[in-house]
């Protein structure tokens, strides 16, 4: 019987043992495939990509496809080689050269890569079409689907070629493993005894110290202005952050978790119980050989959560700041009186119902203060230095912008802000509400500081009442927004102070209406101050989307391949370990509670990386969001919304392979007619 | 004596196997009673143990222990019964790897949630009686065949059983740790009135005990008592065992 005709009958008896390879090998071709036909869609790329951003962005994300698939790969590999290495020592007994024994593997390897492919390229056309139709949905593409064809020839003959490398070096693996292996050891290495594990304290405290460590930095960032990240630099305390957290880790997982179990297995008490004095001195035993793939996958898992939920939180952020940004559908500055009429009847050429539209005018005034400028808010000044708007020459004079109570209201209105507007206390002329820009970094508030205006020659003092995040104006048009009474405004009207118009156009008619937005900013020569609610919303959507799928796709296959090196670990360890619960049950365990052993032995391996991982993305996003971003929703735990949705869906996926991984392991020990089926 | 197992007209067939691995077996065993079990392989012994000890369920018959029909026990039943009334020695010591000798020996109390000071004190004393308490935090990997054979016993003895079943024990020991573990199974039954039933296919082995049954295609075709000294039991074993073999092609006979 030659080599072919024995890797053939192989996988043919032990279809099922060789069906999780393929289906996850195939499973990660898919993702690989599908990523690979998007990129190479000339068609989608062009539309999404104006600045080849797109296009380096999926260079670097296939280079860590790359690396993600070559790793998983490797590591089914070796679990399956583990798994037969008596078999192999069997064929080395009955005088099969090793050469022979490589080349049957080598067979097998080609066999299920070959099945793998054919599955992945068929699926992943499936996959690349309906990202196709929903990247076309989300950012509105004017494309033909159906002219971008169902399967890329150009991405399968890549991936054949990728996955011919992938199966040259997983002989080479194989190789090594079978030279380095003698006889003895190949016929009995499918257990081996795991060496006795050592306490130490000090890596255990230091593990302890330098994640808490990690994570107490992390937190420092709320301290505000006063913070280490701001007084030493983000880049050194993030540095120092990301080692501590790193090392934490490992010597956490390493040296701490063993050495609090082994604390927990001495107190008697706690231990002798029919579960605990199985469960603790076998994670003890695992740990030593599994540590090094649980920090792997908590750090991998780690990094994948937080990038998504950084992605995510990057992308909901501005859409959720655009009630602040931009709160009216459409807005700009007046800068000749016939903008007004000439607006209108453009708002009434695209318009299908003209009616349902509001346009409202707005006066603001700038008024300056004769306050000390320490004692004036950030906003006072804000935009007035700052480089970037320099350079741009939108550089803003210092000073209150001043609207009337009424107008405020008013505008609330008609943004569809009802309970906002009800809000707006009643006004005194001494009294105003100061709009903030964002909430000050440390916590306080300007409410109850009185300003002075300067309106004419005369100094009118007015105390803050509140402060307000309800600005009714965009900050393209007005920062530093102080709302006044409707008589205090009159006066500040009768002072021939600097004055701006704009003009809001809001309703259900003016929504989402890209080619009004197009016609008033071709009327407006594209002036900076025209500012479109839903234009913005668009533009941020294809902007980011286009990064966040990239992403996506290397998050999924993360997901995909820590899963399933959870699922062979736990099986290899549990299907190595059968003859314990054959004992167990001998000694009266019942089905049950060995199932329960087993869910708990199981539910530990998956519960660290994703606890490691839950920790490391809320701290990261925690300084991402104060460091990184600007604060114009306040800390609203609202703005988290698209963390805990990350953690959600990575949650619900590790449930799902944990639950599969413990229907598997039960169904490996409970198959054996030794343990209770007969 | 009250016997503390019975069985009557046991029977085990496999499905598609060549003939009946049990054939109407019927025997009793008395409380404190050390029994023997010889026969060559495959002539029913492992099938009875494995029947007797609820790991397995007979064709037909009926097997009562301290006063409980087997037959009405289902798999969470069966699992408390084990639990609460038999102990098991294998011929693989089958301890557990991760757990130290003590953990290892301590199991069965912690599965019938005993007191954790009441646990350590059981332990050290049968650790003392079996010569092995110097090894309680050691791992099964750094001990020899014989210590860990007598930890596996330690382990079946330590909460008491009803019976203790004992599947070929001294298999895979040389001899001197043979004779230790024999003399170890021998003292508990003396001195803690433990009931053996012990499978084994050594003539030495068996004469370690008060009575034998001899299989041969399913059912007993000889039992023995010992009457005077362990040589003189070996010797009678040894004779029965060659005249059983001189039989082999006749047509058997029920005892």
């Amino acid at each position: 019987m030659n080599t072919l005709t024995i890797s053939l009958k192989n996988i043919r008896k032990n279809l099922s043992f060789y069906a999780l390879y393929l289906f996850s090998a195939a499973f990660v071709i898919t993702v690989f495939f599908a990523f690979l036909s998007f990129s190479m869609d000339d068609i989608i790329v062009e539309k999404i990509s104006s600045d080849g951003r797109v296009e380096s962005m999926c260079r670097t994300v296939s280079i860590f496809l790359m690396a993600f698939v070559i790793f998983y790969m490797t590591y089914s590999n070796r679990f399956f080689l583990r798994r037969r290495t008596e078999e192999l020592g069997i064929y080395a007994l009955l005088g099969y050269r090793r050469t022979s024994i490589l080349a049957l593997l080598c067979c097998e390897n080609v066999f299920l890569c070959t099945g793998a492919l054919l599955l992945g390229l068929f699926f992943g056309s499936c996959l690349h079409r309906g990202i196709v139709l929903a990247v076309t949905a989300l950012l509105d593409l004017n494309v033909d689907p159906s002219g971008i064809p169902f399967f890329c020839p150009r991405a399968a003959a890549y991936t054949a070629g990728f996955l011919l490398v992938v199966i040259l070096l997983l002989s080479a693996s194989n190789a090594s493993v079978l030279l380095r292996t003698s006889l003895i050891g190949l016929v009995r290495c499918r257990k081996k005894a795991e060496k006795k594990m050592k306490f130490h304290r000090l890596p255990a405290v230091a593990g302890l110290a330098m994640t808490g460590a990690g994570y107490l930095l992390a937190l420092d960032i709320l301290r505000g202005e006063d913070s280490i990240w701001i007084t030493s630099g983000f880049y050194l305390t993030g540095m120092i952050t990301l080692s501590l957290v790193v090392c934490g880790t490992v010597l956490f997982i390493s040296a701490f978790l063993p050495f609090l179990l082994n604390r927990e297995r001495k107190d008697e008490d706690r231990f002798y119980t029919p579960s605990r004095i199985i469960l603790i001195p076998g994670f003890i035993y695992r740990i030593r050989s599994g540590a090094r793939t649980l920090i792997m996958l908590s750090l991998l898992s780690a990094a994948a959560l937080t990038v998504s939920s950084v992605m995510a939180l990057s992308l909901y952020y501005p859409v959720a700041a655009l009630s602040r940004i931009t709160p009216s559908e459409i807005e700009f500055r007046v800068t000749e009186e016939d903008e007004i009429s000439e607006a209108r009847s453009l708002v009434m050429q695209y318009t299908s119902d003209p009616g349902e539209t509001s346009f409202l005018e707005t006066d603001i005034y700038t008024v300056s203060s004769g306050s000390p400028g320490e004692y004036l808010p950030a906003e006072y000044s804000l935009g007035t230095t700052d480089a970037a708007s320099k350079s741009s020459g939108n550089l803003r004079d210092p000073g209150f912008k001043c609207i009337s109570v009424s107008s405020h209201r008013a505008l609330l209105k008609a943004q569809g802000r009802e309970k906002a507007a009800e809000q707006v206390p009643a006004l005194k002329d001494n009294e105003c509400i100061l709009i903030k820009y964002e909430p000050n970094r440390d916590g306080s508030s300007e409410a109850g500081r009185t300003y002075s205006l300067q309106v004419g020659s005369e100094e009118i003092a007015v105390t803050v009442k509140e402060t307000s995040m309800e600005n009714s104006v965009s900050f393209a048009n007005s920062v530093g927004t102080l709302i006044v009474s409707d008589d205090l405004f009159r006066e500040i009207d009768n002072s021939a102070l600097p004055c701006r118009r704009i003009l809001s156009v809001n309703g259900n008619g003016v929504r989402d209406n890209e080619q009004l937005y197009s016609a008033l900013n071709h009327f407006l020569e594209g002036s900076p101050y025209l500012q479109g609610h839903s234009h913005r919303q668009r533009e941020l959507l294809s902007v980011n989307s286009s990064t966040f799928l990239l992403i996506g796709f290397l998050v999924v296959l993360f997901f995909i391949a820590s899963g399933s090196i959870l699922y062979f670990n736990n099986l290899t360890a549990v299907s190595d370990n059968k003859n314990d619960y054959r004992i167990l049950w001998k000694m009266g365990y019942s089905r049950k509670r060995i199932r329960r052993i087993i869910r708990r032995q199981v539910l530990v391996f998956f519960a660290i990386p994703f606890l490691f991982g839950l920790l490391d993305c809320i701290f990261a996003s925690l300084v991402y969001k104060n460091a990184l971003m600007q604060n114009l929703l306040g800390n609203s735990l609202l703005l988290y919304l698209p963390v805990l949705l990350a953690v959600l869906m990575t949650g619900v996926i590790y449930l799902i392979y944990w639950l599969i991984t413990v229907h598997a392991c039960c169904r490996a020990v409970f198959t054996d007619s030794g343990t209770g089926r007969t | 004596m009250k016997p503390v197992l019975e069985a009557r007209q046991l029977s085990k067939r496999y499905p598609g196997g060549p003939g009946p691995a049990l054939d109407s077996v019927t025997f009793s065993v008395d409380r404190g009673e050390f029994v023997g079990i010889m026969g060559a392989s495959g002539s029913g012994k492992t099938t009875l143990l494995n029947v007797l000890s609820t790991i397995d369920r007979p064709t037909s018959g009926k097997i009562l222990i301290s006063g409980t029909d087997l037959g009405t026990l289902n798999d969470s039943d069966g699992a408390g019964f084990r639990k609460d009334r038999l102990g098991f020695i294998f011929q693989e010591y089958f301890l557990l790897d991760s757990l130290t000798i003590r953990e290892n020996i301590s199991v069965p109390l912690a599965l019938k949630k005993i007191p954790a000071r009441k646990i350590s004190a059981a332990v050290q004393r049968l650790a003392e009686r079996f010569g092995i308490a110097g090894q309680l935090d050691k791992y099964p990997a750094e001990l020899s065949g014989g210590q860990r054979q007598r930890a596996s016993a330690a382990r079946a003895i330590i909460k008491r059983p009803d019976i203790l079943f004992a599947d070929e024990p001294t298999g895979a020991l040389d001899s001197a740790s043979s004779t230790g573990l024999l003399n170890v199974l021998s003292e508990a039954n003396r001195e803690l009135q433990t009931t053996i039933l012990m499978v084994t296919h050594d003539a030495y082995a068996a004469s370690f005990a008060d009575r034998i049954l001899i299989f041969r295609d399913g059912h007993i075709v000889s039992e023995l008592f010992r009457t005077g000294d362990r040589q003189d039991f070996y010797r009678d074993i040894a004779s029965e065992t060659a005249r059983l073999d001189g039989l082999r092609t006749q047509p058997r006979q029920h005892v």
